[in-house]
């Protein structure tokens, strides 16, 4: 509690290492590459950066490599899965392709009628998801400039996740949208958040049982889809500070652990574990 | 002595936070963990100003809410400890809502006792520890009550049951549950009745007394008496919390908040729920929070807690809202760039109207 002024004036009470040339504007999105050790983020400022993560010694490095503009902010981005090529969409309602790996320039391949608040790449499919506030989810195959099939939603896309074949839509009005991509043209579920306020983010489940949903109200819901297993669903209050509820951002599962973390706009991040509903304590070094 | 017939209260809980446990262990465990840990060195203390004092001492900074408390429970200054410390006018307000019923049950009981816990124990206080304001804790004493009125050793105060002093009640109720505090002789309640020419003007319902007078010496029964009489005095707790710190100094002046009966009770009560919660080691613990929670009794806990959303517009997301303002603008040339833009200003305008930005 009483460390929310110190946070503030102190931007890196962990000692972490900052990235060189950061953007000048808030970062929207964060994107490992899935084969090396890149990382790209977007950002307000309307650029695509990317830096080279590499080990110096004890310490982290981060070389910037390339960066490119588009109209107006960027909101998401997402790698191919062959580390090559980085998707990006924002408010100038396009979605860029940019092959960076082998030196491409960037491509438009995908457009909403509104900003593409996410996008998501799917290689089982071989299809990029793009979901929009102008309320429809498109899938593109990136060779052709039509979408392949556009998907309505009931309002505004806020949030997307995929894990193959699971995929889980957010929306206002806290819809939730769950789709079988092995038959994407139905929705095979939508239900209601389980909190009671607008919804954040969503996670699935690597395991593709159920996902996470994040709200701004503090709170996580974990939900598992099968109807026998609704006994396990439950919420949790999360990133508030005395009497200030804050937004939970985002949400991410560790790819082997399958604990998660969520961060917040009290400027803080957690690690949980569902299966022991416990919060995980970080190790101080 | 007869087993006791106390009756668990169907919950214990936290005071700060309104979590409920099975049993105080856990509870205690909770409070350790949550609510007396240093932030600094995550050592765990026993009680909230004994963290603060920690953090003040190790580490010279100054500690005023009680973390991860809700609004109105923060302060650091008063002391809790599992179920012992909560204030009467708390502790009733939450288990009003629960049962409803075995209190009733047990305030039949009590009109009789109350008579008992009335006396005051004067002197008898001295020894009892703090009595916790565990308005729940009543009903379990009623049961307890009837049992040792046989026993009851009425204590030799001398002083006509008038006397009672709240504070006296107070002090016993603590030790009621377990406790037999032979210190307390609650018998505080006795000595009406070794008065039964002032009994009757005691009694409210005093039936119990009049059996009492009998046993003079066998001061554990005291005991349940207070909690009988907390029980009765349950809705009055909070009247007698402030009155009973006052009263306990003078001991006699007391008698007239007694006589409403209720004061005495809660002191009981409170006093039971110290010992209930802390049997084995009442001792310690409850005595010395007693008088401080006494005096804090009165404090109002705020109503309503002030929480609220940092980010409270359900209508659009933060980056609808972001796209809109000046600076996101220049690149509007487009009229459905703009559309989209007055659609986020119309909803803007409306939910201004709507009284919904509020903060």
């Amino acid at each position: 509690m009483s460390t929310f002024g110190a946070a503030a004036a102190n931007h890196n009470p962990n000692k972490s290492f900052e990235v060189a040339q950061p953007p000048s504007d808030s970062v929207s999105s964060l994107s490992f590459s899935p084969k090396a050790n890149f990382l790209i983020a977007t950002s307000w400022d309307n650029q695509v950066r990317c830096w080279e993560i590499s080990r110096n010694g004890t310490a982290v490095a981060s070389t910037p490599k390339a960066s490119i503009t588009h109209d107006q902010p960027v909101l998401c981005s997402t790698w191919k899965d062959d580390g090559m090529t980085v998707f990006s969409g924002g408010c100038d309602k396009q979605v860029k392709m940019w092959p960076l790996l082998s030196g491409g320039q960037p491509m438009t391949v995908a457009m909403h009628d509104a900003p593409i608040k996410e996008v998501a790449w799917i290689p089982e499919m071989n299809l990029l998801a793009t979901g929009s506030w102008d309320k429809t989810l498109k899938y593109w195959d990136t060779r052709q400039s039509n979408p392949v099939h556009t998907q309505q939603l009931p309002d505004r896309c806020y949030a997307l996740t995929v894990k193959y074949p699971l995929m889980v839509v957010g929306t206002a009005d806290r819809n939730l949208i769950i789709f079988n991509l092995q038959n994407p043209q139905n929705e095979y579920k939508r239900v209601t958040s389980p909190l009671k306020y607008q919804t954040r983010c969503v996670a699935a489940f690597p395991d593709q049982q159920g996902f996470l949903v994040g709200s701004i109200e503090g709170r996580v819901g974990v939900h598992h889809l099968d109807d026998g297993q609704q006994g396990k669903n439950f919420t949790f209050k999360c990133h508030r500070d005395g009497s200030e509820i804050y937004s939970v951002n985002s949400l991410n599962f560790h790819p082997i652990h399958h604990t998660f973390a969520t961060a917040g706009s009290d400027g803080a991040f957690n690690f949980w574990d569902k299966d022991s509903k416990q919060r995980l304590k970080i190790p101080i070094s | 002595m007869g087993k006791k017939k106390k009756r668990v209260p169907s919950k214990v809980w936290c005071y700060y936070c309104d979590r409920e446990f099975d049993d105080e262990k856990i509870l205690v465990q909770h409070q350790k963990a949550k609510h007396f840990k240093c932030h600094v060195c995550h050592k765990k203390l026993s009680t909230a100003g004994g963290m603060a004092i920690h953090v003040l001492q190790v580490h010279k900074e100054s500690v005023t809410k009680v973390p991860n408390a809700k609004t109105g429970r923060e302060s650091t200054d008063i002391e809790i400890y599992g179920m012992q410390g909560i204030p009467p006018d708390v502790l009733a307000a939450h288990y009003g809502e629960e049962e409803e019923a075995p209190s009733k049950a047990a305030k039949l009981d009590i009109p009789s006792t109350q008579l008992v816990g009335g006396l005051m124990p004067g002197p008898l206080g001295v020894g009892y520890p703090p009595q916790s304001t565990l308005g729940a804790v009543q009903p379990m004493y009623n049961a307890a009550v009837p049992v040792p009125p046989v026993g009851w050793a009425v204590p030799p105060r001398p002083q006509p049951w008038l006397p009672l002093h709240p504070a006296a009640s107070v002090p016993l109720s603590a030790p009621m549950g377990y406790v037999q505090q032979p210190l307390f002789p609650v018998q505080g309640v006795r000595p009406p009745l070794a008065v039964p020419s002032t009994s009757p003007s005691l009694q409210p319902s005093q039936i119990a007394p009049p059996g009492l007078p009998v046993s003079a010496p066998t001061l554990p029964v005291s005991q349940p008496l207070f909690p009988v009489v907390n029980n009765s005095v349950p809705t009055q707790s909070s009247p007698f919390s402030a009155s009973l710190p006052t009263s306990v100094p003078e001991g006699k002046g007391s008698i007239e908040a007694h006589s409403s009966g209720s004061a005495s009770l809660t002191g009981g009560a409170g006093g039971n729920s110290h010992s209930y919660a802390s049997g084995p080691n009442t001792g310690g613990p409850s005595i010395g929070p007693p008088p401080v929670i006494a005096n804090k009794a009165p404090a109002i806990q705020p109503a309503v807690n002030e929480v609220y959303l940092v980010w409270d517009d359900e209508a659009m997301s933060m980056e609808e809202r972001r796209m809109s303002l000046a600076k996101y603008q220049m690149h509007d040339e487009n009229s459905q760039m703009s559309s989209i833009d007055a659609a986020i200003d119309r909803r803007i305008l409306e939910s201004r109207l709507a009284g919904r930005m509020a903060f």
